[in-house]
């Protein structure tokens, strides 16, 4: 019987296909765009048959002169200024302010203990409800604008590293123990790219964030900014303008989405 | 128990019944109307038209629907989940009345001679350095909700009227007016122009001081009109007809009870008091009875239309590149239905 075993095994050599693979992302560039130009495409048939109402949703060509309007006039390049100025500070801001006072409820117990209820409890506080009181506070000029993009940025960042920073391996950090590193070197070598990940991730979220209350931060006094084309638009109703608003938005998202992308390429290379 | 509960639910039923039978029996068919309604005094006639039950008596069974501003109820009267609304003429309502989908075909609230309009109020901080007539407004900051609403167009009104060159005031679209009488208080703009209800309050408080009176800018001011779907005045005149009866019957009784006062003390607390079902709502009667009472503007008799009022606000709009050059009086309004001037 033992005798048996191998002779028999050697008839069932068989080759093993590599079973790992999968779940991976295969980059299918080209297949985005198709996507886009086909939906609209399909949107501008809708409006011309007459089946989409101009009142419903205007036609993508309609759009797109609405859109041409604006860079002849040369408004396009003030409102997009006035806007990027007011995302990128307040952006910039709350993600600065954020890191580092998630950083500090991660690191420090007495200041977790202390501050993150504080920030459970303001986080989904609604920032277009505080705009009156926001306008007393900071006044009508760019301040209350920024401010307003500012406080939608630092909630998310600060949760996003706080729990980034739980989630790194605690097996790394206690290897940089045992070789006897200094508590600040713990932090910068293992404890802040083993966050990143996680960072990177509430930044996606907190730009989102940022550009949706653009909007509402150029309620309030703004005579440029995207926010306050499309609010006009819609009083207005011109509700090509408001649609051409609307898509410059989405572009300004998607190439942040972008520039995301490639930060997270950048700074997540350590992981191989 | 069992007994007793049964025993009064055939008591309540019983009951319901004689007063169906009782009560004076409404139209085999009423219509169903719906209308749009904001919460504030101006918007009475309507709600004195369904509680005194002019409507019914015109066969239309109305529901109100409730709306935060103007423009929203502007679309959903294009959309057709709102049959009648009262609103001031906006970018919005022209626009809309340009795509063929709204109708003005009446007016509401008018500047009168003899009757409080509407006034225009400076900050104190503003007053204090100066700002005491409208012509002073040159180089301030005048709120308005949004450009191409009834605010923007006073603003540019009065720069006319006082002689200063239009964009010499600088316009802050704040949005709502909530929004803007906080900036006001708070100083973070110098000046705007309100109806005389929220006016008085306003200066009452202290903060605000009046500086002028908008009928001395506008002449005849038509500040807000009935508008309906384009749907309605074309497949349904006689609607829109009934309609327009019972709210004129309405209007009477505003002007009779807050504007002219020749109503009985205890009818006039009886309007009061239905008015206040939806206005004011959130303070006790007793608090909303003289705001609802003070600063009343005339709204026009039978619906009237101020027909060059509406034009001069029309050719602004147009003026401002507001609305499309197409937006003419004709696609704006239908004068089938009431006495136009």
């Amino acid at each position: 019987m033992p005798a048996e075993g191998p002779a028999g095994d050697d008839d069932d050599i068989r080759p093993v296909p590599f079973r790992g693979g999968g779940f991976r992302h295969v980059p299918l560039g080209y297949l985005s765009p198709l996507v886009f130009v086909g939906l609209i495409a399909l949107w501008e048939l809708g409006s011309r048959t007459g089946w989409i109402s101009s009142i419903a949703l205007p036609a993508p060509s309609a759009v797109f002169a609405a859109f041409l309007d604006l860079v002849e006039t040369g408004m396009l390049w003030q409102h997009l200024r006035a806007s990027l100025l007011r995302l990128v500070v307040g952006w910039t801001l709350g993600t600065i302010l954020g890191i580092g006072v998630g950083l500090a409820i991660a690191l420090f117990s007495v200041l977790r203990a202390g501050l993150a209820p504080v920030v459970a409890a303001l986080f989904p506080v609604p920032k277009i409800a505080l705009l009156p009181l926001f306008i007393v506070w900071f006044g009508i000029g760019e301040g209350s604008k920024v401010a307003t993009i500012l406080f939608g940025a630092f909630f998310p960042t600060v949760i996003a590293t706080y729990s980034g920073v739980d989630n790194v391996d605690r097996g790394l950090i206690r290897m940089g123990q045992s070789f006897g590193l200094a508590w600040a070197s713990i932090v910068r070598k293992i404890v802040l790219p083993g966050a990143m990940p996680a960072i990177l991730a509430g930044f996606r979220i907190s730009v989102s964030i940022s550009i949706v209350l653009l909007v509402a931060a150029e309620m309030i006094g703004a005579r440029f900014g995207i926010g306050a084309y499309i609010l006009t638009a819609g009083a207005l109703f011109a509700v090509e303008q408001l649609i051409a608003g609307v898509a410059m938005l989405s572009v300004i998202g998607l190439t942040i989405s972008r520039l995301i992308g490639r930060a997270e390429k950048r700074f997540l290379d350590w992981r191989g | 128990m069992t007994n007793t509960t049964r025993r009064t639910a055939l008591a309540l039923a019983t009951l319901a019944l004689a007063g169906l039978a009782g009560g004076p029996s409404p139209a085999a068919a009423a219509d169903p109307v719906r209308v749009g309604l904001l919460s504030l005094t101006s918007h009475a006639p309507s709600i004195l038209a369904a509680g005194k039950g002019y409507f019914a008596g015109e066969g239309l069974d109305v529901g109100f629907v409730s709306f935060q501003a103007a423009q929203p109820m502007a679309v959903a009267i294009a959309s057709g989940d709102v049959d009648f609304g009262v609103t001031a003429i906006s970018g919005s309502l022209i626009s809309l009345a340009e795509r063929g989908v709204v109708k003005v075909i009446g007016g509401a609230l008018q500047e009168t001679e003899g009757v409080p309009g509407q006034k225009i109020l400076a900050s104190k901080a503003a007053h204090d350095a100066g700002l005491a007539t409208p012509a002073d407004l040159a180089g301030k900051r005048f709120g308005i909700t949004t450009a191409g609403s009834s605010f923007h167009y006073m603003a540019h009104k009065i720069a006319d009227g006082a002689g200063i060159p239009r964009d010499s005031i600088e316009l802050v679209p704040l949005n709502a007016v909530p929004t803007v009488i906080a900036s006001l208080k708070s100083g973070q703009v110098d000046a705007w122009s309100i109806v005389p209800n929220i006016a008085g309050a306003l200066v009452k408080g202290g903060e605000v001081v009046e500086i002028g009176s908008v009928a001395d800018y506008i002449d005849d001011y038509q500040v807000t009109v009935i508008f309906t779907s384009t749907a309605l005045v074309d497949d349904r005149p006689e609607l829109v007809q009934r309609f327009l009866a019972g709210f004129a019957k309405g209007v009477d009784d505003y002007n009779a009870a807050l504007v002219d006062k020749t109503m009985s003390e205890a009818d006039t607390a009886a309007i009061v008091a239905m008015i206040h079902e939806y206005v004011y709502t959130d303070r006790p009667l007793e608090a909303a009875d003289p705001a609802i009472r003070a600063g009343a503007m005339r709204i026009n008799d039978g619906g009237r239309l101020n027909l060059t009022s509406v034009t001069d606000q029309l050719e602004w709009f147009r003026s401002e590149g507001l609305v499309p050059e197409t937006a003419t009086v004709e696609t704006l309004v239908d004068t089938r239905f009431v006495q136009t001037y």
